[in-house]
């Protein structure tokens, strides 16, 4: 019993040195989305947001029904970021809102092999007319 | 909670790492005064460890045994690892290549761990042979092993935990630089039912995963002829000495 508690002290000791040396510990970075609220409670969507996405998908996909609360699409609006010439940048790179915690917890995402990972943008419309080809390689699916 | 299962844990860990230590010490220690290899046994050195391999990895004495312990058992320890280098994802960071590649296997795996422990305590409960050489702690051991595995498929399947909060819960643990634990129900009761078997393994039945390597009957050379066996508590006696 005294060895044990020996042992445990030793652990702890050198941890409240150690604790204010360390810069903490990693974390993705989270970006705030541009809305004020997310679409649901931010505790819920951290767990459950995969579920709402599969459900949304079946209902649109299967039942035909399309409804706004769940959409990919209104995600990716939301929480896309820009670089610094003001290009959207692919909400899958790495850092960004999706990839960030994804690759922190290594879980695969299969949302983007269909879908776009960058908002529909309305102002690009001038731009995309002048390259298509650039307009073309970012093809737009619709949720 | 998240002070409870702080301390907790890092209690956990040293009296597995230490009890484990011991136990293998222990192990280590105690005389083989016979040359006891279960025959046909290897006749050099790297026929042992072959043989010692073939028991780690396939369990083979078991296969010859008993066709459907060693069906479920080898299920279930087989998941048992696909889960446990599942788990490494959260312990790790950045999170190791193969872990990432394992990861999603390790999903199903759960559902093995699930079969193959019911039907070892199946076993257990309904073969009169066995239910009759079967201990409290036999029953139990199988119990927590279940409710680890079931509480984690309800955390994949029914209701998640903020895994991202878990593992820096987690990484806190390990770099002395504490986090708050998410404080899920079925994530509480999964870690408390985790850190209730590391307390247990270096006291229990569990032991048979370092003793397997002490086993005199399989880790010995079958050269009795070529070689007399001297323990050296003998050749001390034989010497004249005490």
């Amino acid at each position: 019993m005294r060895i044990l508690v020996f042992i445990l002290a030793m652990m702890f000791l050198p941890s409240l040195a150690a604790a204010q040396e360390t810069g903490g510990v990693p974390s993705p970075s989270i970006t705030k989305g541009k809305g004020e609220q997310c679409v649901a409670d931010t505790d819920y969507m951290r767990r459950y947001h995969m579920k709402e996405l599969s459900h949304q998908r079946d209902e649109t996909m299967h039942e035909g029904v399309r409804t706004k609360q769940f959409s990919l699409k209104e995600c990716i609006a939301c929480h896309a970021t820009t670089d610094d010439s003001g290009q959207p940048v692919p909400i899958n790179a790495p850092g960004e809102f999706c990839a960030s915690c994804h690759e922190y917890t290594a879980v695969k995402v299969d949302c983007f092999q269909c879908h776009a990972t960058k908002p529909e943008q309305k102002k690009q419309a001038q731009a995309s007319a002048l390259f298509p080809m650039t307009a073309l390689a970012e093809p737009e699916v619709s949720q | 909670m998240t002070a409870l299962f702080t301390i907790l844990f890092y209690a956990a860990t040293a009296i597995l790492a230490v009890g484990l230590a011991f136990k293998v010490v222990q192990y280590a220690r105690t005389p083989a005064p016979l040359k006891i290899p279960t025959t046909p046994a290897p006749v050099t050195t790297g026929g042992v460890v072959l043989r010692m391999a073939r028991e780690v990895i396939l369990f083979e004495s078991l296969f010859k045994s008993n066709k459907w312990i060693w069906l479920f058992g080898y299920m279930f320890h087989g998941a048992l690892l696909l889960a446990m280098m599942r788990h490494l994802r959260y312990f790790t960071h950045p999170v190791w290549e193969w872990v990432a590649l394992v990861q999603p296997f390790g999903m199903y795996a759960g559902f093995a761990m699930l079969a193959g422990l019911g039907a070892l305590w199946f076993r257990r409960i309904f073969v009169q042979r066995i239910r009759y050489i079967s201990g409290p702690s036999d029953h139990l051991m199988l119990i927590l092993l279940l409710g680890i595995t079931g509480s984690g498929l309800a955390m994949t399947y029914v209701a998640r935990t903020d895994i991202v909060a878990l593992k820096q819960f987690m990484l806190g643990l390990i770099r002395f630089d504490w986090q708050p634990m998410p404080s899920d129900p079925i994530l509480m009761a999964h870690l408390g039912m985790v850190i209730a078997l590391m307390i247990i393994f270096p006291f229990s039945k569990l032991l048979h995963a370092p003793g397997l390597f002490f086993s005199p009957t399989r880790n010995q050379v079958d050269n009795a002829r070529e070689k007399r066996h001297l323990a050296p508590w003998a050749a001390k006696l034989e010497a004249g000495g005490e």
